[in-house]
């Protein structure tokens, strides 16, 4: 998803901002949404002390959805005082089991 | 909180707690008949009963949790808010009045009255689910013509207790009321229950224990052959009765049903989720005393085709399968994977992220639902068993565990509706 470039300086933002999501889960799964493969990319412009996340739902209309998002927010927006806070949803490509990461697998299969 | 679930809550809550209300009066009104069981079905207190356990218990709160879900299935958010609240009204004003007549057998003003608001009810649940799926912009997925057409089942089902209500006092119809109440009670059972069921859980079950393999082609085989199945019983039965040919009608539905016990077992299978929750638990349960119920029906038909009158006790016996076990085990475990998510939703939506929060699983108490899941199991073992070798003692004890499980039921529900917001300090 993110590479880490140690000349870039918004790096260790983006990493920050990576634990932060950490931190947040999906609340029927309780697998926090870096594992689950919810987010496809944090873009962080330290000029304009800005954040944007892209990130998408397992499914459209998904009755968390809404939640989910609004912890993105209220998570980030919590730590980066200083920063302005973009969440943008999108279906483009499309969530599947294949995005969990091994971490997400061996907490749902409860190892 | 979201704007759609904003406007969804009143009315998913609502529907949820009356039809726990409904529950408990239905198990109550169980005790008071467990005597009137041994005798036919045709009985104005089973009747009410029947319909106490089908409208007020299943069908209610299968409306509220479709205004919950339909979004989810449908991809698209409920085309209107308005027709549901009335749909509500018309149902909880309907239900009693046609429950109070049949248990008192007045087939007058009342009982009609009860079954023409219960029809406007419905009527207007349809037209809220049909208007929803025209918005989705998707192709409509097998998921949603299963339920469209359990839907359509369900309009048909009420229509036709309606018409047999006015019969009762009016009578119009050509054949007696026990022929046009098997036509009813299938239309009710496979149209609209089963139908729906498949075509929810279908969608759930994957979503709640993350299966990788959702081959849908088994659910679409599924619902043609219970469609047909139902279309031919529906017409041979209403020219011939119940006769050999019915053999071969059921063999129709059984293929159908066990191709959806296929695409469960393949999503079971292929899951990533490997702890089986309580509330999924009291589904298999479900699918267990579904299939027991349709087991009994090669009996029930012999036995009919024999002129052997225990086919009548079998026929209890089936109808108590599938709507005090099936639908009450579906019911009494999904509703703790439905109800806390729209209750947290609009406790935690601003709070999440911030802080740490519970999640939505934790908002009801899991010792009480071990309770209510081993009141249940004891209801089942007594009760069934009390029905097959006709123990009074046991059918008394059966509905004593039904009503500790109703009101513990009850309680749980009300423990999450009047959750109050918290966070975790770690």
């Amino acid at each position: 998803m993110n590479s880490f470039n140690i000349t870039d300086s918004s790096t260790f933002t983006r990493m920050n901002v990576m634990e932060t999501l950490r931190t947040i889960p999906d609340p029927e799964l309780n697998v926090n949404i870096i594992d689950l493969g919810l987010v496809y990319n944090v873009e962080v412009k330290e000029p304009e002390k800005e954040i944007i996340i892209t990130m998408t739902l397992s499914s459209k209309h998904c009755p968390m959805g809404e939640a989910i998002l609004q912890s993105v927010k209220n998570g980030v927006k919590h730590n980066f005082e200083d920063f302005s806070v973009e969440v943008n949803l999108t279906w483009e490509p499309q969530w599947g089991y294949d995005n969990i990461t091994e971490e997400g697998l061996k907490q749902l299969r409860g190892q | 909180m979201s704007r759609s679930t904003e406007k969804s809550y009143g009315l998913v809550v609502s529907h949820y707690l009356l039809s726990a209300v409904f529950f408990l009066a239905m198990a109550v009104m169980l005790l008071f008949s467990v005597r009137d069981l041994q005798g036919h079905y045709f009985h104005p207190k089973l009747l009410a009963i029947t319909h106490m356990a089908a409208l007020g218990w299943g069908t209610l709160i299968i409306f509220g949790a479709a205004y919950q879900l339909i979004p989810v299935v449908f991809e698209t958010e409920l085309s209107t808010y308005r027709l549901p609240w009335v749909s509500l009204i018309l149902f909880i004003s309907g239900l009693p009045l046609l429950v109070f007549s049949f248990w008192n057998f007045n087939p007058g003003s009342l009982m009609q009255t009860g079954g023409v608001l219960l029809l406007l009810s419905v009527i207007l649940f349809c037209i809220t689910v049909f208007r929803t799926a025209k918005d989705n912009p998707k192709k409509a997925g097998i998921q949603q013509k299963f339920i469209i057409t359990s839907c359509v089942w369900l309009i048909l089902t009420v229509l036709l207790g309606v018409l047999l209500v006015f019969n009762f006092r009016h009578p119009f119809l050509s054949k007696d009321h026990l022929h046009f109440l098997r036509l009813h009670a299938h239309m009710g059972i496979g149209g609209w229950f089963l139908l729906l069921i498949i075509g929810v859980s279908s969608r759930l079950i994957p979503m709640f224990i993350v299966s990788r393999v959702q081959n849908t082609k088994p659910l679409s085989r599924s619902y043609y052959l219970i469609n047909l199945s139902l279309v031919l019983f529906v017409i041979d039965t209403y020219f011939f009765g119940i006769n050999h040919k019915t053999c071969l009608i059921f063999l129709i539905m059984l293929a159908g049903i066990i191709l959806f016990f296929i695409y469960v077992v393949s999503c079971f299978r292929s899951r990533i989720k490997k702890q089986i929750e309580l509330p999924l638990s009291n589904t298999i349960l479900s699918f267990v005393l579904m299939a027991s119920a349709v087991a009994l029906l090669p009996l029930i038909i012999h036995r009919h085709l024999k002129g052997d009158p225990s086919s009548v006790h079998f026929t209890t016996l089936y109808g108590s399968l599938l709507f005090m076990g099936w639908i009450s085990a579906l019911v009494l475990g999904q509703a703790f994977k439905t109800f806390p998510f729209i209750v947290w939703t609009r406790k935690y939506e601003q709070l999440a992220g911030k802080q740490k929060t519970p999640l939505p699983a934790d908002l009801y108490k899991k010792n009480l639902l071990k309770c209510q899941t081993a009141a249940f199991i004891l209801f089942c073992i007594s009760f069934f068993t009390g029905f097959a070798v006709k123990s009074e003692t046991l059918l008394f004890a059966g509905s004593g565990f039904l009503i500790i499980t109703a009101a513990v039921y009850i309680i749980n529900l009300i423990i999450v509706f009047f959750h109050r917001s918290q966070t975790i300090t770690t």
